[in-house]
């Protein structure tokens, strides 16, 4: 499922022409329409990596989970520190997993 | 280089030990990684502590030093520069004050406190670990400075600097100098002649060889930074060669062109003021210095080359044209000014089809010259002038035109009405105002004029042309009488409110210079009033706010003295400024958009990199950047992050929450300070660090914080409008917003993270915003990833 941006909160990445999604994504896929706002021009090809929401700086993007692990409401989201992600899992039931894992590229 | 670390606990006056076993820490802490001594003095300036120190130095036994206990921060330095003579860099050592952390609180209990001081010290440490030796980085700089606009200000402050052997380029874009003062007849308090001051300063320029003027010429690009401007600035054709004319005028005597000066001079609004010449070569104004005279091309009859043969001295030259020069300046003076608000837009007076209403600035042409400039008001002398009106605020202090207080005409109302009463003394003045603003010694002007019989009335009268007279007929309501009263004027005098000067905007553009909402140029206004957002740039004189010349003269000087230290050669900058970690630098040029200084630039491989002349240090970049990859020397991301990750997130014991706050070293870690060190009941659940802006707290680290246990991070920053780096609190508080709403999602209170704005004594503000967070932690329960 790909990803969903948060119009709102997307600032296209102020003065960039790319912004920091569309320079992640391993397919390519990000772009910025004409509000200036990202999206996702072929949403088919996205492999759910979530490069994208780990990346954006202003946690406008949310990555919906592929229908193999969950239903819609199944989500998982990422926070980064700055050499952890910590993420949360939360399941079809609601039920909440976290998990912490530490980055070796120092 | 490994570590090795000396701690030395300065236990003053043996209150830690009572607070906390100081044996055990001890005992603890000599065997942490890289802590080669660990040892508890009673009084750090003993000879033989600091003698032990200097030898152990240089044998490469210890490279670096935690130093625990209140020092103060000269205490400090006194420390560091001591022991740099012994080889050690002053950026090696770390400070740890537990008492300002609370420690020392007798009403704590001794198990929290003793595991409180445990935690701050391996914090420490794992700051202290990380540290780096850093030197001081000296940048080149010009000698010479760039001033834009020759009025009083630049004038001024251009002769000041002559002075102190500093070299000068005066660039003017009118064909003379001396801007709005030279067309004064008297400024006031003194009512003497402004030339007078001007001439002193000119005089003085014109025989150094360090002052360069440039007149016709405007700024058309600035390049460079801070100590090595390079100015490029664009001078139009005067067609008269300014090392030969003396201004003798035997070419005015053969020129043709007969126009009206208001015409020749293509100056709206001060046009009636400038001298009666007819002529399309006429002599540079306000003040023709050089001597050099100009011709008006765009007034020449097709092919007439007159002048060129009536030249004694070969002067004339009409085949100039415009040329481009690059000047070398180490800061940049912006003295632009002011011009009248254009009084064709206050519609309602109709002050552009009534002959005797004019401006301010056009009365001072008729009592210097006692007529004006191009005849356009037939037999108006100050003889004849019976009855003369004063209207003061328009356009000043009027939502429709300018919000503000002009801040002069009040004053410069009384001036002239003073003078018209000295020369023509059975002459009835009256000054219609809003309020009469003469502040400080001023209000000698306004009780000088009440005595010589000028009549003051608080209202805005009525005016319309009074038919069959040619005068205006002016009706007001005297609130002091009660009575309506009606005269009919020969002269309404129109305070005119001062705008920016019309260049204003191409400047701003050129210099990336932000401007106010009024468009005068934004400064601090309070402590730093000649301080702009671009460094090595300084707005002064009416430029910055509306003021009066005296005010103007000490502006640019302020701004001359602090602009100083980018003349002189040379300057230092403190090795604390910002890094990109290249390797991980995706270039998103976030920090460039949003550095309130725009102080970056792009490397040759299109990196951002600081510039470190203009950067101030203030870390914003570092907190906003996505992948935190900048840093601020000596306050770096991974030292943070080292002290996030070392922090024993339950020292409070069970079901106590624990808060790790970051706290502006400007206000709020003061304040904080303070509310410890008074003895005010502040919760002990509170590790705070400081941080040099409130905006340079990265999210990485609050989300380190919150996913390595800590329950709870406040962000002390400034409140709105009062941060020293203009918007850091204001970026953060973004920042947490956005982190906020991603905790929600993560089924995580977004409470837990709180922006609290502090200022520097809100210590009892600072506690009850403890309690009040801690009880709302508590209430949330322990953080789900406290595991």
């Amino acid at each position: 499922m790909p990803p969903r941006v948060d119009r709102e909160k997307c600032d296209g990445c102020k003065a960039e022409e790319e912004p920091l999604c569309e320079q992640v994504c391993p397919g390519d896929l990000m772009s910025l329409g004409e509000n200036k706002k990202a999206y996702c021009r072929q949403p088919r090809d996205c492999w759910d990596c979530m490069s994208c929401s780990k990346i954006c700086p202003v946690g406008a993007i949310e990555t919906r989970m592929p229908y193999q692990l969950g239903y819609h409401v199944a989500k998982l989201i990422p926070m980064m520190g700055t050499n952890t992600i910590t993420w949360t899992c939360i399941d079809i039931n609601g039920k909440v997993e976290r998990f912490r894992y530490k980055n070796r590229n120092d | 280089m490994a570590p090795k670390i000396a701690l030395m606990i300065w236990d003053q006056g043996g209150r830690l030990a009572q607070a906390v076993d100081l044996a055990a820490l001890v005992k603890q802490l000599v065997r942490a990684k890289g802590v080669v001594r660990s040892q508890v003095i009673s009084d750090p300036w003993t000879p033989e502590l600091l003698e032990d120190l200097r030898k152990a130095i240089p044998a490469g036994e210890i490279n670096r030093l935690l130093w625990v206990g209140p020092f103060t921060s000269e205490q400090a330095v006194n420390l560091e520069v001591e022991l740099k003579a012994a080889g050690l860099n002053p950026y090696l050592h770390h400070w740890c004050d537990l008492e300002e952390q609370g420690v020392g609180a007798p009403e704590v209990d001794a198990k929290i406190r003793h595991r409180k001081a445990a935690a701050l010290l391996q914090m420490a440490l794992a700051r202290t670990r990380l540290l780096e030796p850093l030197e001081p980085v000296e940048l080149p700089a010009a000698d010479a400075m760039l001033i834009l606009g020759a009025g009083v200000a630049g004038l001024h402050a251009a002769a000041s600097l002559v002075d102190l052997g500093k070299r000068v380029f005066l660039v003017e874009k009118e064909s003379g100098v001396g801007g709005k003062v030279a067309l004064l007849s008297r400024f006031y308090p003194r009512l003497c002649d402004p030339h007078c001051g001007l001439r002193f300063c000119l005089d003085k320029l014109g025989a150094s060889p360090r002052a360069e003027f440039h007149t016709l010429s405007t700024l058309v690009a600035l390049e460079g930074s801070p100590g090595n401007f390079q100015a490029r600035i664009q001078k139009q054709p005067r067609y008269i060669r300014e090392e030969r004319c003396n201004g003798c005028g035997a070419c005015a005597a053969v020129c043709p062109v007969d126009l009206p000066a208001r015409q020749v001079y293509g100056l709206e609004n001060i046009g009636q003021l400038l001298p009666a010449t007819g002529k399309a070569i006429h002599p540079a104004a306000p003040m023709a210095f050089p001597a050099a005279w100009v011709i008006d091309r765009e007034h020449c009859p097709p092919g007439c080359r007159e002048c060129e043969g009536a030249c004694p001295s070969g002067a004339v030259e009409l085949d100039q044209t415009p040329e481009e020069q690059v000047l070398q300046a180490g800061a940049v003076l912006v003295t632009t000014g002011w011009d009248p608000y254009p009084l064709s837009r206050v519609t309602e007076l109709g002050y552009s089809r009534h002959g005797r209403m004019i401006t301010n600035l056009e009365m001072e042409q008729l009592l210097g010259a006692d007529r004006l400039g191009d005849g356009s008001i037939p037999a108006l002398s100050l003889a004849d002038l019976k009855e003369i009106g004063f209207l003061q605020c328009v356009g000043s202090r009027d939502e429709r035109h300018l919000k503000y207080c002009s801040s002069v005409c009040c004053a410069a109302a009384l001036k002239q009405a003073l003078q018209v009463k000295e020369r023509a003394p059975e002459a009835n003045c009256y000054v219609f105002f809003m309020d009469m603003r003469s502040p400080g010694f001023d209000e000698e002007l306004y009780l000088r004029a009440r005595d010589l019989g000028v009549i003051f009335i608080r209202e805005k009268p009525r005016v319309e042309p009074a038919p069959g007279t040619g005068k205006l007929a002016v009706s007001v309501i005297d609130p002091i009488l009660g009575r309506p009263l009606r005269v009919n004027l020969d002269l309404l005098v129109l305070a005119a409110g001062m705008a920016p000067s019309q260049g204003t905007p191409e400047v701003a553009q050129v210099l990336n210079l932000p401007q106010n909402s009024y468009g005068f140029f934004e400064s601090h206004h309070q402590c730093h009033p000649e301080e702009s957002q671009r460094t090595g740039i300084y707005a002064a004189g009416c430029a910055r706010e509306p003021m009066k010349v005296g005010h103007a003269i000490e502006s640019a000087h302020l701004a001359a003295m602090k602009a100083l230290k980018f003349l002189e050669g040379a300057f230092q900058v403190a090795p604390t400024f910002p890094v990109v970690d290249k390797n991980k630098c995706d270039q998103c040029k976030r920090c460039m958009e949003e550095c309130p200084f725009a102080s970056f630039v792009f490397d040759e491989k299109g990196f951002p990199i600081p510039d470190l002349a203009k950067c101030r240090q203030c870390g914003n970049c570092m907190g906003l950047c996505p992948l935190a990859v900048i840093s601020l020397k000596h306050q770096t991301i991974k030292q943070t992050a080292a002290q996030v990750e070392t922090m024993d997130a339950s020292f409070m014991g069970d079901g106590e929450p624990v808060v790790l706050a970051f706290l502006c070293e400007n206000d709020a870690y003061p304040a904080a300070r303070e509310a410890m060190l008074s003895g005010l009941p502040v919760p002990p659940n509170v590790i705070f660090t400081r941080v040099r802006c409130a905006g340079s707290v990265n999210n990485a680290l609050v989300a380190d914080a919150l996913s390595f246990g800590i329950d709870g991070v406040l962000i002390g920053g400034c409140q709105e409008g009062q941060c020293h780096f203009v918007r850091g609190s204001q970026l953060v508080q973004k920042r947490s917003g956005d982190l906020g709403d991603k905790l929600k999602k993560m089924m995580i209170e977004p409470e837990r993270v709180r922006f609290a704005s502090l200022e520097i004594r809100d210590a009892k503000e600072y506690m009850d915003l403890l309690h009040s967070y801690v009880a709302d932690l508590k209430a949330m329960g322990p953080n789900p990833f406290k595991i």
